[in-house]
Formats: C-alpha cells, sequence, structure tokens
C-alpha cells in the first residue's frame, strides 16, 4: 500500500471540496514556503488537462500577506487549501480561516506537523525527499481527480447540515468569531453565518483581527489563535 | 425504466460509503502507478542522468546559472526546480532562475512578440556560454521550449529537456544536448515522475560539484 491511511483521508477531502464546489464556493490555494505549488494546484482546477472536464474556481494566494489578501476575498462556505512544510506556523491561520466559514485542507509531505491541523490533513510521505520527488505533486493531482469522480455522484453533492454542538438551554452554538470593529462593550464580528453585534463585557476590551468564541449574542472567551 | 440499470441516474443517490471506498482505490491504484513510473524512470534513465549531472556539474563550476522553464503546470514545476537549487533542503545553493518568474517580463514579451518567444528572449538578453537551460514539458512539443532550446544552442549553453509521452519534438529535435523522457500519456503520472527526475538530478549534481567556491555562493 503506497498511501495507506491517506487514500481515505483523500477520499473524504475530495467528497467536501466537490460539495463546497458544487454549493458555489471558490478553492483558496496557498503554499507560503513554495509558492509554485500554490500555482500548480490552481492550474489543475481552473484549466484541467483532461478535454471536457469542468473548470472550477481555484485561485493561488501569492505575495506575502495571504491571509490579508483572503480576510476581504473569502466568503463562507469556500476552501482554503495550504501546502506548507511542518515549519511554518499555520495554527493562527487555519483558525481564522474557520471563523471565516472555511473548510481548510493542509496537504504536505516531509516531517510531520504536530499542529497546526486542519479540517483535512493529507501527508505524502515523512522524508525529507518526499517534498521534492513527486510524491506532493501526487497528492494534489489525486485531488483533483477524486474531486472530478464526485461531480459524476450528482446526488451526494448536497451539504449535509453539520451545526455543531448546540447549548441545551439556549440552543445557539459557540461560534468561532473575528472581531471587525470594537466599541466599548460591544464588537462586530465575523462567523460563518456573517457578520453581528455581539457584546463583550465577558472578555473585556478586544481589538480588530481578535478571535473570540460568541455564544448568545454574547462573547464568552478569547480565542487564542 | 433506466433505474435498474443506473440507479443514481436522478441524482438520488444519498449514501457516500460506497463513493468514498471507490475513491479511496482510485487514490490507491493511482499511486501505486505513479510510484511505479517513478523508478521505472529513474532506472531507464540512469546512465543518462549521471551525464547530465556531470555536464551540469562541470557548467556550475565555470560559474553557470541554470535557468528553468515550462508552460502550464511545467512553469510551476520549473520554479520549483529553481527553489531546489538555489535553496536546497542540503548541500549548497546553486545560481538558478525560472524565467517564468517574472509576469512584467512575460506579458511583455507575450504581447509585443508572442507567446512562442517568451523564453528565447530571455534566454538572449541574459545567458551566456557557462550556463544550463533546462525545459520541462510534457508534450515534449511545445513551440515556445523548441525555440528557447534552438537559442540555447546558438549561445553555447548546455540544453537539458524533460519531456513526457514519446518525447515528442524535443526528443528528435537536434539543438538539445540531452532529452529526458518519462515515457507514460498521463500528464499528471508524467509531472510526478518528471519531478522525480529532477530531483535526481539535483542530488546527483550536488554529489559531483567540483570542489571549491561555486558562482553564485
Amino acid at each position: 500500500m503506497i498511501l495507506g491511511e491517506v487514500a481515505p483521508a483523500l477520499a473524504s477531502a475530495a467528497l467536501a471540496l466537490a460539495r463546497r464546489f458544487a454549493a458555489g464556493g471558490t478553492l483558496w490555494c496557498w503554499a507560503p514556503d513554495a509558492p509554485e505549488h500554490a500555482q500548480h494546484v490552481a492550474v489543475e482546477f481552473v484549466h484541467p488537462v483532461i478535454v471536457g472536464t469542468r473548470a472550477l474556481p481555484a485561485v493561488a494566494l501569492l505575495g506575502d500577506d495571504a491571509i490579508g489578501t483572503l480576510r476581504p476575498m473569502a466568503r463562507a462556505g469556500d476552501v482554503l487549501l495550504v501546502v506548507a512544510g511542518a515549519d511554518v506556523p499555520l495554527a493562527a491561520s487555519l483558525r481564522r480561516a474557520e471563523a471565516w466559514g472555511l473548510t481548510t485542507i493542509r496537504l504536505g509531505a516531509g516531517p510531520r506537523p504536530l499542529n497546526g491541523l486542519a479540517d483535512h490533513v493529507l501527508w505524502l510521505g515523512e522524508d525529507v525527499a518526499a517534498r521534492h520527488d513527486g510524491r506532493l505533486v501526487l497528492g494534489y493531482h489525486l485531488l483533483w481527480e477524486l474531486t472530478h469522480v464526485c461531480f459524476e455522484h450528482p446526488g451526494l453533492l448536497a451539504e449535509v447540515a453539520d451545526d455543531g454542538p448546540v447549548c441545551t438551554t439556549c440552543s445557539d452554538e459557540g461560534r468561532l468569531a473575528e472581531v471587525v470593529v470594537s466599541d466599548q462593550d460591544d464588537a462586530t464580528v465575523r462567523t460563518a453565518a456573517g457578520t453581528e453585534r455581539v457584546s463583550t463585557l465577558m472578555v473585556g476590551p478586544v481589538r480588530p483581527g481578535d478571535l473570540v468564541l460568541v455564544h448568545a449574542g454574547t462573547a464568552i472567551t478569547r480565542v487564542d489563535p | 425504466m433506466t433505474d435498474f440499470l443506473y440507479p443514481f441516474i436522478e441524482g438520488d443517490e444519498r449514501d457516500s460509503g460506497a463513493l468514498l471506498e471507490d475513491l479511496g482505490r482510485s487514490a490507491e491504484a493511482k499511486a501505486t502507478l505513479s510510484a511505479t513510473l517513478r523508478s521505472d524512470t529513474l532506472a531507464a534513465l540512469d546512465q543518462e542522468l549521471e551525464a547530465v549531472a556531470v555536464a551540469m556539474a562541470e557548467r556550475f563550476g565555470r560559474g553557470g546559472r541554470l535557468y528553468a522553464f515550462g508552460n502550464g503546470g511545467s512553469p510551476t514545476d520549473a520554479a520549483g526546480v529553481a527553489t531546489l537549487f538555489v535553496r536546497p533542503p542540503s548541500g549548497r545553493p546553486l545560481p538558478a532562475r525560472s524565467l517564468v518568474a517574472d509576469h512584467a517580463v512575460l506579458t511583455a514579451l507575450a504581447n509585443d512578440v508572442g507567446f512562442d518567444l517568451v523564453f528565447s528572449r530571455q534566454l538572449i538578453s541574459t545567458a551566456g556560454p557557462a550556463d544550463i537551460a533546462l525545459g520541462l514539458s510534457t508534450s515534449g512539443s511545445s513551440t515556445n521550449l523548441l525555440g528557447a532550446f534552438a537559442e540555447a544552442r546558438r549561445l553555447g549553453l548546455l540544453s537539458v529537456g524533460v519531456a513526457g509521452y514519446d518525447g515528442g519534438t524535443m526528443k528528435a529535435s537536434d539543438t538539445i544536448d540531452h532529452c529526458l523522457v518519462v515515457r507514460s500519456d498521463s500528464v499528471h503520472r508524467i509531472q510526478e515522475a518528471q519531478s522525480a527526475v529532477v530531483f535526481a538530478l539535483w542530488e546527483r549534481v550536488q554529489r559531483l560539484l567540483p570542489e571549491g567556491d561555486v558562482h553564485g555562493q
């Protein structure tokens, strides 16, 4: 077995990605330590090698401030695919993408990361050579190929509702949010559901960019990205 | 009527378990094809890889630079080649650059003289006889690569082509010093094996570099 446990992980990542595409989502590709991989992934989806395969919206995030670029561009329901080595700190960026309502996929090779994990983690080999000898490229080629197989099963492309854990007292859930504008005792925050006003009395003064957990109209705790 | 033969034709398939199993099996089968093609290619090209690496190490020893180029997925591989040589995971950094990296140069040339000349014009302006031209193409027949190799020959560069399928026009061309062919008809499997070929070249060049300073360090 070449892939082992990576095969089922690729399968579920591909189905999640196909569902997001089917619902109008965009795939954002970011490769902070090797930007060419982000461009390679994007061109696979935008200009497929197999004639007749549908072109899908994928964009490579280039430049120094990918997250700053993504903030106004991304919509809830999009997907962020990060190709990066284990030594790139990604936890904060992936957490922020989660607050915006993005599905996250982390693809890589070489030494395995201990944190900065995503909704889907696809690791194509733990030796340094795996980053360079074709195995990393194989990983995103397979993601592309499997995603298109999913499009042959339209009945399975409807999003499965997952509202996360819900409070039994008030039926609201705890949702990750990013502060957009802050005032004295309240703030406008961005969540997967859009923007809303919340009270910040429980957490004290917040600043734009801070991450908080929102529950029943109140920021109940700060989240360390 | 056709529901018996094609139970999901109306899009009412709801259980994703069977699909996920299919996808996993398909991924494993393709990964096996990829691994086999990569190892078969490296074995088949073993002697030629050594000859190319010896010639490349000699150029680097003379202060030569490597210029990498390609179209589509291949320029991202060309950028990967340049990064591998300039900022290697181990060993000595070597001077290398992708001719696809600068959008200003690329769009200026494409707009003013045509896309067929985007690589050859860059070689004319920057390359010299100690340098190396490395072009990647899955088809082996990209016009702008063939033009670049012809220019590389005129300028005295060492030229290395990495192609797919049967090598296409690149394999038949007499302006390319070495054409390394990944024999497959799948674009994706070709690109994966081309990465393995380039990585093997890099490993061998590192081993063969002459002692002492190399230009660009």
